[in-house]
């Protein structure tokens, strides 16, 4: 059986490539960036979870970590979800951005309108 | 031979080159019109285009040999793939991401049938 | 001394010093910029040098001496893990950074926000020094969108004209999806053999080679595709590349579609995944995309009229040549003419880096000097800019593939290798040169032509922007006198070592 959180993320990466294909508005767009994202931190976090003997995983982060005799959760998935997301913030703060400036200039956040360069 | 290249290869290869073009730019010499190689007015042969022809908004270009004219017999010939390979980039943020899903896709395909 | 981390620290420092430097005056500023670059370049020099003299994988632990975890018999830190090809790849990178950031103090002296110009190309440069001196795929994956947000960035900075912005936000949309596909493949990766380490994950893939692997591969190569700019999705970058300023299309072109793209495809492909896929299937995928890439991109140049689109659908073009090169050297794994070529792959991304850097400074001498880049407009050039149009006319015959220069040996061990392993592909890669060349012929034409009114009034660019083209040119003749000494030499070397899967984990794994 597959876990449903892996389910559960999937969803969110295909919901955000849909948006991708069928949205046109630019704000849609960087939120569809940030739930595919999403999607991925999900799918990364529920790796480093282990369910061992029905007792629930402790977070490295908690504190007096050394005295939990229960099992862990991997503390490396948690490290690279970290980086992703501050890399998520910097491409979301550019995107929007570049969004200010293209409404300034096309005068429309709709994205079929930025088709002048072709050919 | 891995490497080393022959300098009379490259002369034959050269040899034929020129034969070639040769042969097509006689091919596309005679497929279009206006070329005068003698008399009065004579024109000299570079294009498929007709040099005296004024093309709208282009008028104050006339006599030089711009990027537009310089456009030989072999282009002319296969135009109908540079027009439909110009229509695929329409330029639509959403046809860029279906190629990207579509490359992907292909991969994937190639990979799980014979990887 | 270990030199290693000496690529990553200076460029770092320069990034983060080079605003606080930029508060004592505009010289100031330019002068730490082209320091820090040209250290930078020494140091990849040296690295190059201590790589290719022993022919040895050097291998550097971020934080300890070895990359084995205390106590546990698998490598569990960060390392960064040099062959002959990065090394390469690395001195190519910081040589033609230099060049550009000599290039922009004459060309973008009319910008304003250049201090955050200067600090993006520092920022550009680390990114792609980054990625290949990797041995961890997740640090890969930081400093590929290190390189992607500067170069995003960069595309976007003349924020003031709509080509700009329309092209960033298209190469920006896409890419980051990209990205977030390469990301989804490492994070399958890591859930299937829970590590990062490149080496230790080919040895671990070569025990148990799973679904999971391939669909993570596919996600990999898929995304790395997009980044390399290869047909289909080859469209960001005939938009992102003309509309940057020209300084920062000469590295877009020459160096991030290569660092972030092709090399890291070789890596994955040879060092990752080399003891586990079917080499020969992925091969042929490379193969197929490379032999469109060819067709498509050196078709597209014909019919541009814009200069530096043209340029842009030329560097499409070439990269089908390298990834045509790395097919073949995948699908012929392990015998002669995959080895062949594969150096011709590495030997024409270095020379297309130097070619097209300097093409597009060409064309960005033209678009300072007459402000247009449409090639209707330039009839006649020659009159008035002789030196750049000799400079241009070295980078054409270069690229073209023309003998007494670089381009063609690289070309020739392609077309050799191509014609060997299937007489068709080498027809393919004939046909993709034959329209490079009527596209370049049709800009000289253009250039040589009558002058007209309007190109009269051109004068020749300054000594700035002169010099490092000129030094492109020597590199492209310099490299063209001693081809077979290179191709032996260097580039055969380092494609044999790229194919020493074995190697390359064992100078991580150690004699385990």
């Amino acid at each position: 059986m597959i876990p449903f959180q892996f389910i559960t993320a999937f969803l969110l990466i295909f919901m955000g490539v849909y948006a991708f294909l069928y949205k046109r508005n630019l704000l849609k767009l960087i939120l569809a960036l940030d739930v595919i994202d999403s999607g991925i931190h999900l799918l990364l976090i529920s790796f480093g979870y282990r369910l061992e003997n029905n007792v629930l995983p402790t977070a490295p982060i908690y504190t007096g970590y050394e005295t939990v005799k229960a099992p862990m959760v991997g503390p490396l998935p948690q490290a690279l979800v970290l980086t992703s997301i501050v890399i998520g913030v910097c491409v979301l703060s550019l995107a929007v951005a570049l969004t200010i400036n293209a409404y300034r200039h096309y005068g429309s956040l709709d994205v079929n309108k930025l088709r002048r360069l072709r050919g | 031979m891995f490497g080393y290249w022959d300098a009379l290869y490259f002369v034959y290869v050269f040899i034929i080159g020129l034969i070639i073009a040769y042969l097509l730019m006689k091919w596309a010499e005679r497929a279009s019109s206006g070329t005068r190689r003698e008399g009065e007015g004579a024109k000299i042969f570079l294009s498929g285009e007709d040099q005296d022809r004024v093309i709208p908004d282009f008028e104050h270009f006339r006599g030089y040999f711009t990027g537009r004219h310089v456009m030989w017999g072999l282009i002319r010939g296969i135009n109908r793939m540079f027009i439909a390979f110009r229509r695929e980039h329409t330029g639509l943020l959403g046809d860029y991401v279906s190629y990207l899903l579509i490359t992907i896709a292909l991969v994937l395909g190639a990979l799980i049938i014979w990887g | 001394m270990n030199v290693l981390p000496f690529v990553i620290i200076i460029p770092l420092l320069g990034v983060f010093s080079l605003p606080l430097v930029g508060l004592v005056g505009k010289k100031a500023r330019e002068a730490w910029a082209l320091l820090i670059s040209g250290a930078t370049l020494g140091v990849t020099s040296k690295l190059l040098y201590n790589v290719w003299s022993t022919k040895e994988t050097l291998v550097y632990t971020l934080g300890a001496k070895s990359p084995m975890g205390q106590g546990v018999g698998f490598p569990v830190r960060i390392v960064w893990e040099v062959d002959l090809l990065s090394a390469i790849m690395a001195f190519t990178i910081a040589f033609v950074a230099f060049l550009a950031v000599a290039y922009s103090i004459e060309y973008m002296r009319h910008d304003t926000g250049l201090e955050k110009y200067y600090v993006l190309i520092l920022v550009l440069e680390l990114g792609m020094l980054g990625i290949v001196l990797t041995g961890d795929i997740f640090n890969f994956y930081v400093f590929l969108e290190i390189m992607s947000i500067a170069s995003y960035a960069l595309v976007a900075f003349r924020n003031d004209t709509w080509e700009g912005i329309e092209a960033g936000i298209k190469y920006m949309f896409v890419g980051s999806l990209a990205s977030s596909f390469i990301l989804l493949g490492i994070a399958l990766l890591y859930g299937q053999y829970g590590t990062l380490t490149m080496a230790y994950l080919a040895e671990k893939m070569a025990a148990n080679f799973t679904l999971t692997a391939k669909i993570a591969l596919a996600f990999l190569i898929g995304g790395l595709l997009f980044k390399s700019g290869a047909v289909p999705v080859h469209m960001w970058l005939a938009d992102a590349h003309p509309a940057a300023p020209s300084s920062i299309s000469a590295m877009l072109s020459g160096l991030v579609i290569k660092a972030g793209g092709v090399y890291v495809i070789a890596r994955i492909a040879f060092s990752v995944f080399g003891m586990a896929v079917n080499l020969r299937t992925l091969g042929w995928v490379i193969i197929f995309f490379a032999c469109l890439t060819l067709i498509v991109g050196n078709a597209m140049a014909v019919v541009q009229t814009d200069m530096k689109r043209l340029l842009a659908f030329s560097s499409v073009g070439q990269i089908g040549y390298i990834l045509l090169g790395l097919g073949i050297g995948l699908a012929a794994y392990g015998t002669k003419v995959g080895e062949i070529a594969t150096a011709g792959a590495i030997y024409h991304t270095v020379n297309h880096a130097i070619m097209k850097a300097l093409l597009f400074m060409v064309a960005g001498a033209v678009l300072h000097e007459l402000g247009t880049k449409d090639l209707n407009e330039l009839s006649g050039l020659a009159k008035t800019m002789p030196k750049t149009t000799f400079a241009f006319i070295v980078g054409a015959a270069a690229i073209i593939g023309l003998p007494p220069l670089n381009g063609f040996a690289s070309k020739w061990l392609l077309y050799e290798s191509s014609a060997l392993f299937n007489p068709f592909l080498g027809a393919i890669a004939i046909i993709g040169t034959a329209f490079c060349t009527a596209a370049y012929i049709r800009v000289l034409y253009t250039f040589l032509g009558r002058p007209s009114e309007r190109v009269m009034k051109a004068k020749e660019p300054g000594m700035a922007m002169l010099l490092p083209m000129f030094i492109l040119v020597g590199a492209i003749i310099l490299m063209g006198l001693f081809p077979w000494q290179i191709s032996k030499g260097v580039m055969i070397p380092a494609a044999s070592m790229l194919a020493n899967i074995k190697g390359y984990v064992l100078a991580v794994m150690g004699g385990v």
